[in-house]
């Protein structure tokens, strides 16, 4: 039965590998822009500074370990197999590497000229890797909540990716559309039924397999990506038909379905047979609290839009949600994912593979979190009073992220060594 | 698909622990009997192999978010 263990149809290891290595170095960058760049980048969402900072996160960091975890586990958790895997996240790879990079450029420079190779890159990238998805999951039935929300998740990152390029061709020009709601939508897209709704549906599998807890209820799980996605589609229809008012109800409507799922988490990880929390758990866990705040910060402004508009709000909402909330949740996930990738791609070579914890090690992994913490409890005041805590909170992210960077490089150096075909011995006589 | 003869509750380990817990029950799986498997996620890699391996699998998930996973040999 030993062959039947192998997991031939696991993506080759630097297929997700490319992107889950890549992610850090750009936070590293979003850390040296606040070093260089002090309050400048967190004094308003819309300057330079800020723009790149915000695409050096989302697009970067959070997208660019989504759509690798996403190569990797659609066929362990839909069943859905991508042709060619490794050719595919090749060209994703290097097609949305080299956009995110021109538009963070764009920003930078203010060059509007770098607005069009950026979209059509990101937007090439993007398209492939939605076609790839697309066909894999092709008569692929609903039979788990999970799923079904990656689907739905799918959906969204067209929608993300076209107001994104609505927001560029209104930046150099045309059409003329109000700036800030178009952004807002381009935002909730992102991060709610993108993020946060493939981030559930990965979330439904992931978290009873590694957290050890109990499964999500089926009635809650089979609705949630529905319900969030319905109500960003309220929100669009409110927008390009002018309807007042509805915007905020729907902005309501997901900070209170986003609390209720992180809700959920936390109190299935309340009931894990594993009674101390390990790294990754805890990562989880600070990402759910911070994501939390996020959530009543969003239910806050939907109720009171003034709010919204105070000078210290958006970037607060960007630190809490983009490095508390998902920054610490990949983290999280990555620290489970890619140790069990180098056990099994070790098991598929037939070579004797180490215990996953002595892959990537406890200690390390607690080092990263505590200079995660660091940095957030930077950010956090850096958010509200730049001139002061910029500087530190910028290095205090570099060194949060290097030292994912080389957690991950540890676990790939494990690979390496155990993975080399044995030396021959020569038998004298 | 008959009463299961042999049962692999795998809710709540760790993997690869249910994928080489079910391997091995299967070793045991005689002509006739049925292998019930309990997991908190659909296997699908789990699935691709029991079709691979001429296994017949029947998948339904219960209210408390178990799923079923009814196997004999085809």
């Amino acid at each position: 039965m030993q062959a039947l263990l192998s997991f031939d149809q696991a993506p080759p290891f630097p297929a997700p590998l490319r992107f889950f290595l890549s992610a850090p170095l750009y936070g590293i960058a979003a850390g040296a822009l606040l070093l260089t760049q002090g309050e400048a980048v967190l004094a308003s969402r819309w300057l330079p500074g800020a723009l790149a900072l915000t695409h050096l996160l989302t697009l970067g960091f959070l997208l660019q370990v989504m759509l690798g975890a996403l190569i990797q586990i659609l066929p362990v958790v839909a069943g859905a197999n991508l042709r060619q895997p490794l050719w595919l996240a090749r060209l994703v790879h290097l097609g949305f590497n080299a956009g995110s990079l021109c538009l963070i450029y764009a920003f930078l420079r203010g060059d509007p000229a770098a607005y069009l190779p950026a979209g059509v890159l990101l937007g090439s990238a993007l398209l492939l890797f939605l076609l790839a998805t697309g066909l894999a999951l092709k008569g692929v039935p609903d039979t788990s909540p999970s799923i079904r929300g990656l689907k739905l998740g799918l959906v969204a990152l067209p929608m993300v990716a076209g107001l994104g390029l609505l927001i560029l061709l209104v930046l150099s020009g045309a059409p003329a559309l109000p700036l800030v709601p178009l952004v807002d939508l381009h935002a909730a897209w992102g991060l709610a039924a993108w993020a946060g709704g493939i981030l559930a549906a990965v979330g439904y599998v992931v978290v009873p397999m590694f957290q050890l807890t109990p499964p999500y209820p089926p009635g809650f799980a089979w609705q949630f990506n529905r319900v969030l996605l319905g109500l960003l589609v309220l929100a669009t229809l409110a927008f390009f038909f002018g309807i007042p008012g509805l915007p905020r109800l729907a902005e309501a409507g997901i900070a209170l379905a986003g609390a209720g799922f992180i809700h959920l988490t936390l109190d299935l990880q309340r009931r894990s047979k594993r009674p101390v929390p390990d790294v990754s758990r805890r990562f989880w866990r600070s990402g759910l609290a911070a994501a939390l705040v996020a959530c009543a910060m969003a239910f806050g402004a939907a109720l009171l839009p003034p709010l919204a508009t105070l000078s210290r709000w958006a970037p607060l909402f960007g630190v809490v949600l983009g490095v508390g909330g998902f920054m610490a949740i990949l983290s999280g996930m990555l620290y489970k994912i890619v140790p069990f990738l180098v056990w099994l791609h070790l098991q598929n070579l037939g070579r004797p593979a180490p215990n996953m914890n002595r892959i990537l090690g406890e200690p390390a992994q607690r080092r990263h979190y505590q200079a995660h913490l660091f940095s957030l409890a930077l950010l956090v005041p850096a958010a509200l009073f730049p001139e002061s805590l910029t500087r530190p909170a910028g290095l205090a992210l570099m060194l949060s992220q290097g030292l994912l960077l080389l957690n991950l490089l540890q676990a790939c150096k494990v690979y390496r060594q155990h993975g080399r075909p044995a030396t021959p011995q020569t038998v004298a006589g | 698909m008959s009463a299961p003869q042999r049962v692999v509750d795998a809710r709540g380990l760790e993997p690869p622990e249910p994928f080489v817990r079910t391997v091995d029950a299967l070793d045991e799986l005689a002509d006739g009997e049925t292998l019930q498997l309990l997991i908190y996620r659909e296997p699908h890699p789990l699935f691709r192999m029991l079709r691979q391996n001429g296994y017949t699998y029947r998948s339904s998930l219960w209210d408390d978010g178990t799923y079923e996973i009814l196997i004999r040999k085809a």
